[in-house]
C-alpha cells in the first residue's frame, strides 16, 4: 500500500514537472508570438552581419533570454533598427512589405519554430552572461532583458531571395 | 529526326525566353569624387586663356593612394556578392590606353589603311558607366581622436539624377588606423546604398527607364521645328504627341523647345518592345526616327546615342 502511494506520488510529481516545463515553453512562445521586443545596434560587426542588442519582455527573465535570438532574427527581417551610437547607421528591414509575413506564413512558421532554421543565422556575441544594466524590472511582474547577438544578414537576405520573399539587386536584369 | 527537331525547337524557345526576358543591365563604376581628388592633391591644372581649370587625375590617384584602392575593392566585392559586379575604373583606364596604342599601330594587311576614327569617336573614348558611384571621404581629427565622414552617391550618367545614396560619420576612435575606420564605414553604409539602388530599380521596372531625348537640326536643313506638315500641327507638337503615345503612362517633360532644338527630360520608356526584346534609349528613339523619315514628314535624320539613357535625333540629313 505504501509502495503504491510512493509510485503514485513520483508519477504525479513527474507529470507536474512535465506540465510545468511545457507551460513555461508555451509562455515563452506566447511572449515571442506577439513579437514584443526592441532592437538596437550595438556596433559595426564583420562584413555580412549585424551586431544587435535585442530587448525582450517577459514575466520570467529566462523566457526573455531564450526568445532573444528569435526576436533578433525577426527584427532584422521585419523591423530594422535606427542608427545611433558606435558609428551605427540606420538599417532598414530586409522585408519592406509587412504583408509578406502573412503571405509566406508557412515558411515563417517553420523558420521560427522552436529549434527552427533561424538558429543558423544568429549567434550569441557574449559568453551568455547578461550585464546588470541589461536586466531591467520594468513593472511588478515583468522584466526587460537585453542580449547582444550577431545576425548573419547577408546569408539571411540570400535565403529570402531564394524563397522569392525579397528581390535581389540583379533580379530582372 | 522528328524528335531531334522538337528538341532543338524547345532549346531555341527557352534561349529566347531567357535572353529576351531580361532588361538591359546598367553598368556601375566607383569613381573618386572631384572633392576627394582636390583635397588629396590628385588634380591636373590647365591654363585656359587666363583662367585655371582643374580636372581630376584618376590615374595618379589609383597609382599612389592605397586607401582608394581598398575602399573601391571592398565596395566592388560587396556589390559582386549581391550579384551586381561593378566596372573597375582603374582597369577601364588601362584598357582604354592599351586599345589606343593597338589602334595606332594597327594597319590593314592588304591596303595599309589605318583604323578610322572621327573626332567624336576620340572624345567618346573615356571610362564610362551608366551609373557612377561617386565616392568621398574625409578624415576628421580632433586631437588624437579620428573619425571618418563617408559619402556614396549613385548618379545616373544620363539624367544627372542621384538615384542612390548613403552618407554619415563613423564613431570616433583614439586608436584605430584610417584603413580600419574606412573599412567600417563601407560596411556600415553599403546596405543602405544597395537598398536605395534597389528602390531605383524597382521604380524603373514599374514606371519604365528614365531617359533624355534631344532633337537638333543641321544648319543646312531648310525646315525647323515650327514647320507645319500637310496641314498637321507644328513638328515640335508632332514629336510631343509621338512621345505621349509611346512613353510609359505618357510620361515626359518638355524642358526646352525652340525652332532649332528640343530637349525632353524624364522620358519614361518601356523596358521591352512589342517583341519582348529589351530596349534602351537608342532602340526607343529609332522608332521616332523612322516615324519622321516616313510620309507625310519625310525628314531624313541622324540618330546618335550615348549609353543606355540618352539619344539625339539630328534632323535634315544623315
Amino acid at each position: 500500500m505504501k509502495l503504491k502511494h510512493l509510485i503514485l506520488s513520483v508519477l504525479f510529481i513527474g507529470f507536474c514537472t512535465s506540465v510545468n516545463a511545457q507551460w513555461k515553453k508555451n509562455k515563452a512562445n506566447e511572449d515571442t508570438k506577439i513579437w514584443r521586443y526592441d532592437l538596437e545596434c550595438e556596433g559595426i560587426a564583420k562584413q555580412g552581419s549585424k551586431l544587435v542588442k535585442v530587448w525582450s519582455y517577459s514575466k520570467n527573465p529566462k523566457h526573455a533570454v531564450s526568445s532573444g535570438m528569435k526576436n533578433a532574427v525577426h527584427g532584422i527581417i521585419f523591423k530594422g533598427f535606427a542608427g545611433g551610437k558606435q558609428g551605427c547607421t540606420q538599417f532598414r528591414a530586409l522585408v519592406s512589405d509587412p504583408a509578406m509575413e502573412e503571405k509566406h506564413k508557412a515558411f515563417f512558421d517553420s523558420f521560427f519554430a522552436d529549434g527552427g532554421d533561424y538558429l543558423r543565422y544568429v549567434s550569441s556575441a557574449t559568453d551568455g552572461s547578461i550585464a546588470a544594466g541589461d536586466r531591467l524590472k520594468i513593472s511588478k511582474r515583468e522584466y526587460k532583458i537585453g542580449i547582444v547577438v550577431n545576425v548573419l544578414t547577408d546569408q539571411l537576405r540570400k535565403l529570402l531571395e531564394s524563397k522569392g520573399i525579397v528581390k535581389g539587386l540583379n533580379s530582372g536584369f | 529526326m522528328k524528335l531531334h527537331k522538337s528538341f532543338t525547337l524547345i532549346i531555341f524557345t527557352l534561349f529566347c525566353l531567357i535572353s529576351f526576358g531580361q532588361a538591359k543591365k546598367p553598368t556601375l563604376m566607383v569613381v573618386p569624387s572631384d572633392v576627394w581628388c582636390n583635397q588629396n592633391g590628385y588634380m591636373l591644372e590647365f591654363d585656359n586663356q587666363g583662367s585655371t581649370i582643374k580636372i581630376p587625375d584618376y590615374k595618379r590617384a589609383f597609382q599612389e593612394n592605397p586607401e582608394v584602392l581598398q575602399v573601391i575593392s571592398q565596395i566592388n566585392g560587396m556589390m559582386a556578392e549581391r550579384g551586381f559586379p561593378l566596372k573597375n575604373m582603374e582597369s577601364a583606364i588601362k584598357t582604354l590606353e592599351s586599345n589606343a596604342v593597338e589602334d595606332n599601330l594597327r594597319s590593314s594587311k592588304d591596303s595599309g589603311a589605318s583604323i578610322n576614327e572621327s573626332p567624336i569617336d576620340a572624345i567618346k573614348k573615356a571610362a564610362k558607366a551608366d551609373i557612377i558611384i561617386q565616392l568621398t571621404w574625409t578624415v576628421n581629427k580632433t586631437g588624437p581622436k579620428k573619425s571618418i565622414n563617408f559619402n556614396l552617391q549613385g548618379l545616373d550618367a544620363y539624367t544627372d539624377k542621384q538615384v542612390a545614396t548613403a552618407s554619415g560619420t563613423g564613431a570616433p576612435s583614439f586608436s584605430a588606423e584610417t584603413p580600419v575606420l574606412l573599412s567600417e564605414a563601407v560596411i556600415a553604409h553599403m546596405d543602405n546604398f544597395t537598398l536605395s539602388l534597389q528602390e531605383h530599380f524597382d521604380d524603373m521596372f514599374e514606371n519604365g527607364r528614365e531617359i533624355i531625348v534631344r532633337i537638333q537640326t543641321w544648319d543646312d536643313w531648310d525646315g525647323d521645328l515650327e514647320t507645319e506638315f500637310g496641314g498637321e500641327d507644328e513638328l515640335g507638337f508632332v514629336i510631343e504627341d509621338w512621345l505621349a503615345d509611346n512613353t510609359v503612362k505618357g510620361r515626359f517633360s518638355t524642358t526646352d523647345m525652340t525652332e532649332t532644338m528640343a530637349l525632353f527630360e524624364q522620358v519614361r520608356i518601356p523596358l521591352y518592345n512589342d517583341k519582348g526584346r529589351a530596349i534602351d534609349a537608342r532602340r526607343f528613339v529609332r522608332e521616332l526616327s523612322k516615324y519622321l523619315k516616313a510620309a507625310p514628314f519625310s525628314i531624313p535624320n541622324k540618330l546618335v546615342m550615348k549609353g543606355l539613357g540618352r539619344a539625339t535625333i539630328i534632323l535634315g540629313s544623315k
